[in-house]
């Protein structure tokens, strides 16, 4: 990781600040150079660059339409973000800008400079000015909470003054002694305070605090050794970033102020951080000139804290506590914010404004002057939720994210990311092609496993594919539709061998239409697509079937010779993010084997991949590490999730010190084959991983592996047997699936008796330790002898001898006499 | 005749067997089944890793047909663990332990240990399978490890994640246990004895020589002093008498 993370020089080498847009377009930093840079969220090109006339700027705040920058000089600059060019200058102090912020609506902005007094001055009326006084030195930093009715204002005297700017005569409300250093105001160490996106706690270089009580409440300690630089909470206020001058950065989990992961690998000290408001992405400055870019910030077994919605603050006594551990409570809570939540807010702020600001009518407890300004952010359809229009002030719900169902990205099924500048496109069981960027163009190189089949090879890519499926026949590709060159999507197929001349085929797909995931099969191939068909073309590019998917969007597909298998995102969950569906078709002969059946993923976990096994057995693994194969999927309605191995539970992690995962490659003689990825590390990289291979473990029961005693020892082996009789049984079941359903080969027939062999024999080893532990287990073993497959009574017979070789003659017997009903074809089953 | 060869096998010749030990193998291309002396092979299939004998192995390596994969045991995490094991103070004295065996196959016919019963046959090193597959324990040196891990470092260099890391592993490893066998010399005496638990079968080969020199020397020392002995014995019985001063002649022939 410490390789791949290379600052991007931003400025001249100095003091740099930066802040994302509050829709995470943008990214500004500002330095000691008289240019802003303006970064596009997302992409790797050059930054746009604002030539200013003010250098040694001290501070940024941003809003989707403008940036406010600061500077020594003493000026606040208004610049717009849509010309690139600067607006106005909102302000002159005497002496250097120590901070801005912006409230959350954009309306006004507090200035914090080596005067004595702070500023918060109007942005689109610059002559509408607060002065806030009563601090005696001068102040370090600024900070607006999540609703813009509350100032923190960080002096360098030692305390942070609290000012509610809800009416028109800013009023100190709280100073707040103690909490930070006595600092000077040009010092790279910080005494901002971070507002938890709640709104009822901040966050200052010392400690926690709600805001209720003024109280300290919790502190986030151990992680730096020295003093704090920049904070900043995560966008839903569950993981909290902080930096020190010590060259260190930390993650914070809020709820256990537990220390989630330490970066080691920071040059220089850190002067601000800001989340990117979506993504996993955490960007910081440090006194260099230098910006960092830090994707998949959050360690990926953590990332899940960044997806769950808006968490409460930590506090001590909090009312909410109760239910703050269970994630979906809250999420339902904050679906209805009238609710029981809504009141234990509505009681922290009264509390903490006094009887002045508890008006009659609630609506009148912010002068929501502006009309618009402090509603939330519409969603993604141009309206504001309905909560917005719920009859309260809608600034009260802003620090409340509105509800939107999570819905399930595509993906391509055996694709990893870019890193640095490649990925692989596809990586399985018949070879791996990846590309490389070249910013032009990308270069495509397909290598296989099997060198005598197939001939490495490699081109250069001028229409730059993004997605790629490899498999003994060809290779398919697609791009996207580019909007510069009026270039459409296109699939593009090579087979690997022709006895003609090269018969490679592209195809274009309709105008706006782009291919979210796609498969190549034996016999075709197909493509979901992002208008939500799924389009299916034969190995000659011959188009043979377009239909709508019922599942929309498309999350991936997967096929295996005739059956094609696509997953959707379905109906939305208790959870909040919608059901993923699959379809299973045989495009042949045109039959459904599965409509519309749910993908069994448990709360919380993800898709991550999807494959058919050699035998054709659609498998799925999840984030939680999960094998699961489909079983009896050939009958519509039948089908169910059998997990073939809990990656967990492997006795390789027993030992508890190996911290590896593993990524999904296939399922192939009966083993499962993955890529071990350390250290953290989600998706695999270069140089390509060697693939190993586990055999399968149906999680029947945990047990320690390495148990000491002979008796742990026995119980092992017994449930060992379990495992394998269930295991053998699933086996059975899906050979014999196969076998039923198929034109199957002599050599699949002849497997369906010996998997039974191989169950009934499991099922005399359990026997045997049945009748070893005792005369009075014979209940148990007769019933062990009733579940045996064959037919020819050979087993039973083996049955009555180990039972007379541990001379249980009783239950001896009893197998006798269900052996002779079963020979004269006395069907046991019904009885039972 | 026989050959001019000292007893017991020089280290080319257990450098030979140790290639009689299977190892994993990632084909590069397709290969059935073989039927060799040593029993049949596993059909290749790229990419599904087989168990090759190592002869085998390195043969196809040599022809870019295949990968070898390192076991478990020949891994940086691994080889610093065992020599931290072989380092550690409270532990100098020993080395470090060989593989586990596998549980026993056949019951003894009375209670204990099927391994020493006389009448069950249970295989252990260096007749144990998997020694230097994937599936080799990862914290215990096999019988031939040195032999192993040598030829794998030279014909398979490319294999390795970290060679030179490996390659300085096996060297310290190799000079700490073969100093502690060297420390077993000073008490070599006639009735002395070193406990050799977990040492490998090159390092046998290896002092075997000098060793057996040595006992060997020292018994035939300790011969002529028995034999002479014994003749002084008949004698001093047929003549009756002693003589001091012979005795300590022969005494200091000893030094």
């Amino acid at each position: 990781m410490a390789v791949r993370l290379r600052g991007r020089p931003a400025h001249a080498p100095g003091p740099t600040y930066l802040s994302y847009t509050p829709n995470g377009k943008k990214l500004v930093t500002v330095g000691v150079n008289g240019a802003l840079r303006v970064f596009q969220h997302g992409s790797d090109n050059e930054p746009a660059i604002i030539d200013v006339l003010t250098d040694g700027h001290t501070a940024v705040a941003s809003t989707n339409d403008f940036i406010v920058v600061g500077a020594e000089d003493g000026s606040v600059t208004k610049y717009s973000l849509l010309t690139n060019s600067m607006e106005e200058i909102l302000v002159r102090c005497s002496l250097p800008v120590r901070d801005v912020s912006l409230s959350k609506d954009g309306e006004w902005v507090a200035v914090a400079s080596d005067e004595l007094e702070v500023k918060v001055v109007n942005t689109r009326d610059m002559t509408r000015i607060l002065h806030l006084r009563d601090q005696s030195r001068p102040v370090k930093n600024v900070s607006f909470d999540v609703s813009g009715s509350t100032l923190a204002v960080s002096c360098t005297d030692g305390i942070v003054y609290m000012y509610s700017l809800s009416s028109e005569q800013p009023t100190l409300i709280k100073r707040v002694d103690g909490l930070i250093k006595t600092l000077e105001t040009d010092v790279e160490v910080s005494a901002k305070v971070a507002w938890h996106p709640d709104g009822r706690a901040f966050a200052a270089p010392t400690a926690t605090r709600a805001r209720s009580d003024w109280q300290r409440h919790k502190a986030f300690s151990g992680g730096h050794r020295a003093d704090i630089s920049a904070a900043a909470w995560s966008p839903n206020g569950a993981l909290l970033a902080t930096a020190g001058v010590d060259k260190s950065l930390c993650i914070w989990e809020t709820r256990s102020q537990r220390l989630l992961k330490s970066y080691d690998d920071v040059q220089n000290a850190i002067l601000a951080i800001d989340w990117h408001p979506t993504d996993n992405v955490c960007s910081y400055t440090n006194n260099n000139g230098e910006l960092f870019i830090r994707e998949d910030f959050v360690p990926g077994e953590h990332a899940k804290h960044l997806r769950i919605a808006l968490q409460p603050a930590p506090l001590n006594n909090d009312p909410l506590s109760e239910i703050s551990g269970n994630a979906r409570k809250q999420l339902s809570n904050g679906d209805k914010p009238n609710g029981a939540r809504r009141s234990a807010e509505d009681q922290y702020l009264d509390d903490l404004l006094g009887p002045d600001a508890m008006s009659d009518d609630e609506m009148d407890f912010i002068e929501d002057d502006d009309g618009a300004g402090y509603a939330e952010e519409t969603n993604d359809v141009g309206k504001r939720s309905a909560v917005a229009n719920g009859g309260r002030p809608a600034k009260r719900h802003a620090p409340f994210a509105a509800w939107k169902p999570q819905v399930h990205e595509a993906f391509q099924p055996g694709s990893t990311p870019w890193r640095g500048d490649r990925r692989y496109l596809c990586l399985n069981m018949t070879g791996f092609v990846w590309t490389v960027n070249q910013d032009t163009h990308h270069t495509v190189t397909v290598e296989f496993h099997d060198r005598q089949e197939h001939r490495d090879f490699h081109f250069t890519d001028p229409y730059k594919y993004d997605k790629g499926s490899l498999n003994e026949k060809g290779t398919l590709f697609s791009c996207r539709p580019s909007t510069q060159t009026q270039q459409r999507a296109v699939l593009y197929y090579r087979p690997h061998e022709t006895w003609t001349t090269r018969t490679d085929w592209r195809t274009q797909l309709p105008v706006g239409e782009e291919v979210t995931s796609m498969s190549l099969s034996e016999s075709c191939i197909v493509a979901t697509t992002s208008k939500g068909y799924v389009r299916i073309y034969s190995l000659f590019g011959l188009p043979l079937k377009v239909y709508r998917q019922k599942s929309m969007p498309a999350v991936t597909c997967a096929s295996w010779r005739d059956y094609v298998m696509t997953v959707g995102n379905g109906l939305v969950g208790g959870d909040g993010t919608t059901r993923m569906l699959y379809t299973i078709d045989n495009v042949r002969r045109d039959e459904l084997c599965q409509s519309e059946d749910v993908v069994a993923l448990r709360e919380g976990t993800e898709l991550r991949n999807i494959f058919f096994s050699d035998k054709g057995d659609p498998c799925i693994y999840d984030t939680e590490g999960v094998l699961l194969i489909l079983l009896h999927w050939r009958t519509p309605g039948q089908a169910k999730w059998v997990p073939l191995l809990d990656t967990k539970t492997m006795d390789r992690l027993a030992s508890g010190r190996k911290d590896e995962t593993y990524w999904p490659v296939a399922v192939a003689n009966n083993k499962f084959h993955c890529i071990i990825l350390k250290g953290g590390d989600v998706y695999p990289h270069f140089p390509r991983p060697l693939l190993v291979d586990f055999d399968f473990k149906i999680p029947v029961s945990s047990f320690p592996a390495g148990a000491a005693d002979d008796e742990d020892k026995d119980a092992a082996q017994q449930k060992n047997l379990e495992e394998q009789y269930v295991r053998a049984s699933l086996q059975h079941s899906l050979a014999s699936d196969l076998v039923d359903n198929t034109n199957a080969t002599s050599a699949q027939k002849t497997e369906v008796p010996v998997m039974e062999r191989e169950v009934d024999k499991a099922l005399l080893q359990l026997l045997a330790a049945e009748c070893r532990e005792g005369e009075e287990r014979g209940m148990k073993a007769l019933e062990i002898a009733a579940l045996m497959r064959d037919r020819t009574g050979k087993m039973l017979e083996a049955a009555g001898k180990i039972a007379a070789r541990f001379q249980r003659d009783i239950l001896g017997e009893k197998i006798t006499q269900l052996a002779e009903r079963r020979l004269v074809g006395l069907v046991d089953e019904e009885d039972m | 005749m026989a050959l001019p060869l000292p007893p017991g096998l020089t280290p080319s010749e257990v450098g030979f067997l140790c290639e009689m030990e299977h190892v994993t193998v990632i084909p590069r291309q397709t290969l059935d089944g073989l039927e060799l002396l040593g029993g049949p092979t596993g059909a290749l299939k790229p990419p599904f890793p087989t168990p090759l004998p190592l002869w085998l192995a390195l043969l196809l390596k040599k022809q870019r047909r295949a990968n070898i994969t390192p076991p478990p045991w020949l891994s940086v995490d691994a080889l610093t663990q065992i020599l931290d094991f072989e380092t550690d103070e409270r532990t100098a004295e020993l080395f470090s332990p060989s593989p586990n065996l596998p549980p026993a196959t056949t019951t003894a016919p009375l209670e204990g240990d099927p391994y020493l019963a006389h009448d069950s046959l249970e295989l252990s090193a260096p007749f144990l399978k998997d020694a230097a597959t994937a599936r080799a324990q990862a914290d215990a040196l096999p019988y031939h490890w040195l032999e192993i891990g040598h030829l794998l470092i030279t014909h398979a260099p490319d294999d390795f994640e970290d060679l030179d890391a490996v390659r300085k592993l096996l060297r310290d490893l190799r000079e700490v246990r073969m100093s502690k066998l060297r420390k077993g010399f000073e008490v070599l005496d006639a009735g002395g004895g070193v406990k050799m638990n977990g040492v490998g079968g090159m390092e046998i080969a290896e002092v075997r020589g000098f060793v057996g020199g040595v006992v060997d020397g020292l018994r035939k020392l300790n011969r002529s002093r028995e034999e002479s002995r014994k003749e002084r014995e008949t004698e001093e019985r047929e003549n009756g008498f002693g003589s001091s001063s012979y005795r300590d002649d022969e005494d200091e022939d000893m030094l």
